[in-house]
């Protein structure tokens, strides 16, 4: 209390500084006048009584400086004086302010613009409360990469687990659904349970959540709004709660709006969150309908995700007893921190990606603190005089820091909008699947980390000159050569270039391989090939004999449609995975058993037109493709990649051998084996498959598929045919279109956005690196003006003179390359990951960035090097 | 600079001027100076000029408040006054004081005899 009330009245001080001291001025007068009138009745004459009334009040001035010092915040008020010098002297220097500040908007800048994107992915808590103890737990098994559960499995453990305190099921994915009202339109739709809500702990805003009736088959249909359609469709009509809503052509009962910062776990999009509706059932029989899902569960209390493991082994060994023998291997149970399962291998990228900005921030930081040496020399002989008229060292040392964290904060608002471009780059360029990127934005929390950010390093760099030491010589008016901070000057731009050499050799690896992805071979021809992706709607085509004509009529109206030359229709398209898969144990060739001991791992399969081969271009090794007669006969003809038949008969002959897989009872007859194309994305090779005949079947399933068109024509226009003849048979049908080579491009977008990133990183540290070696030879060059004019005099060569300047940058330079390959030989390994077909260690692409690095450093120090050559010896020693 | 003697013991300054306030009511600068002076029968050699700074200090603290005033000859002063805070603060300190000095007595009469 008391000490607030000193801290507020020495506030108050701060601010009437001229009236106080005017005051004082008044008082300390008539204090003086006083003693003198009273020295003066004392029998003294005026003269004598003015000293003598002096020498009893002591020094006037010492008692108006203890005043000051009672009166304000010394530290404060020395901060303010600091400030406003620091302030004027980088106003007198304009130049050196502006490259100083420039510097550091670059460093900072792309350090708060990736810090915005990564603390979503690294840092930031979800958007649950105590979001920490929340775990994705399940099984993985070969056909899923992540984890999951049956239905029955998950009602057994249910009752039965103990490491957490509520676990939910959600759907995998969101399902599409159709508002069928006016304005009909194609949504997602989320299904989880009806303890989803309270496990992750999220309150919806209006209404409630299910109840455990609507979450049973067949129960009462209801749905939870999101906020984000709640304020589309309804414009937050706050009495939305108990009206209904025609979905999938039904009336659905709207019982509750979530929150605006909701999502779901799986972080797919969500509209409309409807029960799961799983049910209670626990049949595993042959016939039984098994719910695949995604389960959270939210720890007890002190429970991490190992334990919770070891707590459900139990029960994960009596699931693990309805699995196939063959397949029990192949399964194992995993509990992971929901973050792990939403990041994935978003994190190490993430990572790479912030230690790369983090060194070309640590290049802008010795860039300026390069800057500032080379200031403080020059400063010497005025610092000296300070020291000489009583600062002492501390204070020095405060005058310089507050002017490099004058600069630095300076730099960091000028970052500001470096970041908020390179923001927007990121995210223009980024590709799909980074978690959160859409809601990365430089807000409050990123605003903190650049004002920390600047402020470090701000300290960083200018402890390098404050540090430094000053000779008292300097008082002597002498210019001086200071070994020791030239010595600090080397190591300055050593570090630069170690650090820009190990971004330049990562952003090399990643090129490369980025450059061999995109020339990686498909199997198959993308080019002119457009293709459009239709989803029937379920409330309109529900019968497969509806959907197989839909499609059937669209095919022969998109035929005759001019510019296209040949079309083809597939459930799923390759490059990108999310084919229908079979074990390969599950596949049978008549007269002859087991391939394999386990699952063998997943074949994929696919329905396909019989000119799909022909349009996509992929070859046809041996028997024929599918024969238009075929589709209306009962013939049942399969054909095979090249790696699946060689993996089914080696080097034998599989035209005409009978295959069966999975449930289906039917042989079928192979007749023709066609090349291997990339299926599963660009990385990996490419996976065996067979492909089916699209044809009319009973039991058939054709709400999807593509129609693949080769055209000579501009895309545009026949996305607008296309556009216009799925209209004509049905208006309400949403069509994706894309260009073939566009969707393989997608999936090269990830290595593509750390290639470019890491590109632009290396690029800037490399820039940087090259301002600060000018910066350093040309003042340098500067300082020996007069040993060089005296070494010209004596006889030296221009030639001799740069190669004594060129010889000092080369130290440094290869000082530095040999520092930056050491660390790039570690770093890289980093790096390995992200990589395709390209060796973390690949000396050839080193020896490239030392090279290009070398070039750089030279070029950079070739400049003022000239001017070293062109001095006139008798300027020169006229010079002092 | 004065003998050792004359320097105000740390810490005493404060007590004497409060204390002087307390005897004498509303008083200026000067006014102090000269009060302490004549009280310590000009034992204490005071350097008047640290008065002003120890008395912000005070103020600061809320122990004495302040008023300008007019002297005769239309000089402006500042009239300085005990406020109940510092009435407070004198006897603490006063009583502080004294046990100080009675132990020291105490010591001083135990190795006298």
């Amino acid at each position: 209390m008391d000490r607030l009330h000193v801290f507020a009245a020495r506030l108050l001080g701060l601010f009437r500084k001229r009236r106080i001291d005017e005051n004082l001025d008044a008082e300390l007068r008539t204090h003086l006048e006083l003693l003198t009138d009273e020295n003066i009745r004392r029998g003294m004459k005026p003269e004598e009584a003015r000293y003598a009334a002096r020498r009893e009040f002591g020094g006037v001035e010492q008692a108006k400086e203890l005043y000051r010092d009672q009166r304000g915040l010394p530290a404060l008020d020395m901060l303010l004086q600091d400030l406003k010098f620091a302030l004027r002297g980088l106003m007198n220097k304009p130049g050196f302010a502006i490259v100083a500040i420039l510097t550091l908007a670059l460093g900072i800048g792309a350090t708060t613009a990736v810090f915005s994107v990564v603390d979503r992915i690294l840092f930031r808590s979800l958007p649950y409360p105590e979001d920490d103890r929340l775990v994705s737990f399940g099984v993985m098994a070969p056909f899923d990469s992540r984890e999951f559960m049956l239905g029955p499995d998950f009602v057994d453990w249910r009752p039965r687990q103990h490491p957490f305190e509520a676990i939910t099921a959600v759907e995998p994915g969101s399902v599409d659904c159709d508002l069928t009202e006016q304005n009909p339109s194609r949504l997602s739709c989320g299904q989880a349970d009806a303890a989803f809500l309270p496990t992750f702990r999220v309150q919806p805003i209006l209404g409630r959540n299910f109840t455990h009736e609507e979450d049973l088959p067949n129960g009462p249909r209801v749905v939870l709004l999101s906020y984000g359609f709640w304020r589309s469709r309804f414009a937050e009509d706050p009495r939305i709660v108990g009206k209904s809503l025609s979905v999938d052509g039904k009336s659905t009962f709207i019982v509750g709006v979530l929150p605006a910062d909701f999502e779901m776990p799986t972080l797919a999009r969500t509209d409309l969150l409807v029960p799961l509706a799983m049910g209670e059932s626990t049949d595993r029989g042959p016939d039984a309908r098994q719910h695949i899902v995604r389960t959270f569960g939210r720890l007890k209390p002190g429970v991490n995700p190992t334990q919770a493991a070891a707590m459900l082994q139990q029960l994960f060994e009596e699931s693990l007893n309805y699995v196939p023998a063959q397949f029990r291997k192949e399964v194992s149970l995993r509990v992971r921190s929901l973050r792990d399962r939403q990041v994935g291998d978003s994190r190490q990228a993430s990572w790479i990606l912030l230690g790369a900005v983090m060194g070309v921030l640590l290049v802008a930081c010795t860039n300026v603190a390069n800057l500032l040496v080379a200031r403080a020399t020059v400063r010497q002989r005025e610092l000296a005089v300070r020291a000489a008229l009583g600062a002492t060292r501390a204070r020095l040392i405060r005058q310089t820091l507050t002017e490099s964290v004058l600069l630095s904060v300076l730099g960091g608002f000028a970052g500001c909008w470096v970041s908020y471009l390179l923001l927007r780059l990121l995210v223009s360029i980024a590709p799909d699947g980074i978690p959160h990127l859409q809601q990365a934005s430089l807000d409050v929390r990123v605003g903190f980390f650049t004002l920390g950010v600047s402020l470090l390093s701000g300290i960083c760099f200018g402890l390098a000159p404050a540090i430094h030491r000053m000779p008292s010589e300097l008082l002597a008016g002498k210019e001086f050569r200071c070994t020791s901070r030239y010595f600090l000057r080397q190591t300055l731009v050593t570090t630069q270039i170690a650090a820009s050499l190990i971004l330049l050799a990562g952003a090399g690896l990643l090129l490369r391989s980025f450059w061999k992805l995109q020339n990686v071979s498909l199997g198959m021809h993308t080019d002119s090939i457009i293709t459009a992706e239709i989803n029937l709607a379920e409330y309109r085509y529900s019968q497969p004999a509806q959907q197989f004509a839909f499609f059937r009529d669209l095919q022969s109206r998109l035929a005759r449609l001019p510019g296209v030359s040949s079309l083809a229709l597939s459930d799923t398209l390759p490059p990108s995975g999310g084919m229908q898969a079979t074990f390969l144990s599950a596949i049978e060739i008549a007269g002859r058993t087991g391939f394999t001991a386990g699952t063998g791992g997943m074949i994929g399969y696919r329905y396909v037109t019989p000119s799909y081969f022909s349009v996509l271009g992929i070859a046809l090794e041996s028997g024929r493709a599918f024969a238009e007669k075929e589709l209306l006969t009962t013939d049942e003809p399969i054909i095979l990649s090249e790696a699946l038949a060689k993996r089914l008969f080696g080097d034998g002959d599989p035209i005409g051998k009978s295959f069966r897989f999975g449930r289906q009872n039917r042989w079928r007859t192979i007749v023709g084996v066609v090349g291997d194309v990339k299926n599963d994305g660009l990385t990996t090779a490419g996976g065996p498959e067979f492909y089916l005949p699209w044809k009319e079947e009973q039991d058939g399933y054709y709400r999807r598929a593509y129609v693949i068109l080769r055209t000579p024509v501009n895309p545009q226009a026949i996305a607008k045919w296309v556009r216009s003849e799925v209209a004509s048979i049905d208006p309400t049908m949403p069509v994706t279109i894309e260009a073939m080579s566009q969707r393989v491009e997608k999936l090269a977008d990830r290595p593509r956005f750390n290639a470019i990133l890491l590109s632009l990183f290396a690029a800037m540290g490399m820039a940087l690196a090259a301002i600060g070696i000018y910066g350093v030879v040309g003042f340098l060059v500067a300082q020996q003006t007069r040993e060089i004019g005296v070494r010209m005099a004596l006889g030296a060569t221009p030639q001799g003179i740069l190669k004594m300047v060129l010889s000092n940058v080369a130290r440094w330079t290869v000082g530095g390359a040999i520092l930056g390959s050491i660390g790039a030989w570690f770093c890289t390994r980093l790096l390995e990951s992200l990589l395709f077909e390209v060796r973390t260690h690949d000396p050839v692409l080193l020896c490239s960035a030392v090279l290009l690095l070398l070039a750089a450093a030279f070029l950079a120090a070739w400049i003022p090097a000239r001017r070293a050559m062109r001095i006139d010896p008798m300027v020169a020693l006229r010079y002092e | 600079m004065t003998s050792p003697r004359g320097e105000v013991l740390q810490g005493t300054l404060g007590l004497i001027m409060l204390k002087t306030l307390d005897a004498m009511g509303p008083l200026h600068g000067y006014g102090i100076a000269q009060r302490v002076q004549q009280a310590s029968e000009d034992l204490l050699k005071l350097n008047q000029g640290t008065l002003y700074p120890a008395l912000l200090r005070r103020e600061q603290r809320g122990w004495i408040s302040s008023k300008w005033g007019v002297l005769d000859n239309n000089r402006k002063a500042k009239y300085y006054s005990l406020t109940r805070g510092g009435r407070k603060q004198l006897t603490s300190e006063a009583e502080s004081w004294e046990r100080m000095a009675a132990v020291i007595a105490k010591l001083l009469g135990a190795e006298g005899a």
